[in-house]
């Protein structure tokens, strides 16, 4: 430490005693509040140029010690969007069945069946047959074996086996099976047989009905199919005659065998029903 | 003093309040790290205690009017960071002139504390021993960049003492 001389000393005192000074004035009233106003004003400004300059970079020192901090909030976000995501999704799921059973609803006021609304819960290979699903209700809700099932646009299939809390139902468009149709415009009746994915290959009974593309096939006649007469098989998209004049026509399936979701089993008249709650015409 | 090494000071002064306010003061909140006070030290270490207490004085004032505290408080204890680092300066040992500069920064940073615990404007008098030993810590690596930059720019041309410092002399004497 060195020796300060006479004039450091004398200019030391001085200078304390002059912020002492100003200490003291600016504690007791006003008398700098012009020269705060005027020196703030101006540090203000250049504050604010200062600001707009080194901003990017303080911003990015001061997330520095945060950045673990900031990972965990990362995957806490994260986890946050996908609970909504799946919020979402449910919900749209919901409006989907709600639509579906609003359809079911009004082909059961349509065609005055009891509907057992039901869900597929699998899809596969199943009694010798490639074309099945199984549905979530059974015989317990009401479900026999040979009931029809419908979307509530089209014909689904029937039941093949009804264990108490789900069946297995056949898809009409199972390559093994076959659906006795009637074709709407022209009142010929035929054979639709399951033609796959493609849908139906329509042959008719007599030889020289004549079938038009676009014409819309049902099921039916009553009591000569196995199933529910009057539902939607499909539209023919395509009319041959053989050689032997023997008339074929592809259709196209009411209802997508590929895309069944929410579906409903055509209850008999006065089945009992426990569990889920039936949809009746005119409800 | 020349021109150039006034313009320098008010130059300097106004900069480093400006880092203060918009860089240093928020990215190392809640320390009350004093730039100004370490760029005071340094000039004090590197010019003596004449500049110091000017430099130190003069930036400290700018300091107190541009905020809502007393004016003079700031003044005072920067007067006193410049006093002290220029009797107290080595001039070849850059760490020990660091360590000098953060010791009486950190003290300094804790008196104004106290002092504005004691004209009751804001801070109370716990944070100033609270803080003492980081704000050092702090003070000190600052003071090791910023004691080069300042070494290097008051010994250029433009801006050295126009005639040399009493402590130059004695420790010329004493180096032989």
């Amino acid at each position: 430490m060195r020796k300060l001389t006479r004039r450091q000393r004398l200019s030391a005192i001085a200078l304390s005693v002059l912020a002492a000074c100003f200490i003291t004035l600016d504690l007791g009233g006003g008398s700098l509040r012009e020269a705060h106003t005027g020196v703030r004003g101006t540090l203000g400004g250049l504050y604010r140029g200062t600001d707009a300059l080194l901003g990017p970079a303080r911003r990015w020192l001061e997330g520095v010690p945060s950045a673990g901090t900031n990972q965990a909030r990362i995957e806490q976000l994260r986890r946050e969007v996908a609970r909504l995501n799946g919020e979402l999704a449910k919900q749209a799921a919901d409006r989907h069945t709600e639509a579906q059973l609003a359809g079911l609803q009004r082909a059961s006021d349509g065609s005055d069946h009891t509907l057992l609304p039901a869900r597929v819960i699998a899809l596969g290979p199943g009694q010798g047959f490639d074309w099945t699903v199984t549905l979530d209700v059974g015989s317990r809700g009401g479900v026999q074996a040979g009931q029809t099932v419908t979307d509530g646009a089209g014909l689904v299939g029937r039941v093949l086996q009804a264990d108490s809390d789900s069946s297995v139902v056949l898809l009409a468009a199972d390559p093994g099976s076959g659906v006795g149709v009637r074709d709407v415009r022209s009142g010929e009746i035929g054979v639709a047989s399951g033609a796959g994915p493609s849908g139906f290959l329509f042959v008719p009974l007599s030889p020289t009905a004549r079938i038009e593309v676009g014409d819309r096939l049902v099921s039916g006649p009553s009591g000569a199919s196995s199933y529910i007469a009057g539902l939607s098989v499909g539209t023919v998209t395509a009319v041959r005659t053989s050689a032997d004049g023997t008339v074929r026509a592809s259709v196209r399936p009411a209802t997508s065998p590929t895309a069944v979701d929410l579906v409903a089993v055509i209850l008999d008249p006065g089945a009992t029903v426990a569990g889920r709650a039936p949809l009746r015409p005119g409800r | 003093m020349t021109r150039l090494r006034l313009v320098g000071a008010m130059a300097a002064i106004l900069t480093v309040l400006l880092l203060q306010a918009t860089l240093v003061a928020p990215v190392l909140a809640p320390l009350a790290v004093s730039l100004p006070a370490v760029l005071v030290a340094a000039i004090a270490l590197t010019d003596g205690p004449s500049t110091g207490m000017s430099f130190g004085f003069a930036a400290g004032l700018v300091a107190d009017l541009g905020t809502s505290h007393p004016a003079g408080v700031l003044a005072l204890c920067w007067l006193g960071v410049g006093l002290v680092c220029g009797a107290a300066a080595d001039r070849h040992r850059l760490r020990h002139d660091a360590l000098t500069a953060g010791v009486v920064c950190g003290v300094a940073g804790s008196a104004a504390t106290l002092l504005l615990a004691l004209v009751n404007a804001g801070p109370v008098w716990t944070d100033a021993l609270r803080d003492l030993v980081p704000v050092t810590v702090a003070d000190t690596v600052l003071a090791l960049g910023l004691l080069v930059i300042v070494r290097r720019m008051l010994r250029s041309e433009a801006l050295r003492a126009p005639r040399p410092v009493l402590t130059d002399l004695v420790i010329g004497g004493r180096h032989g």
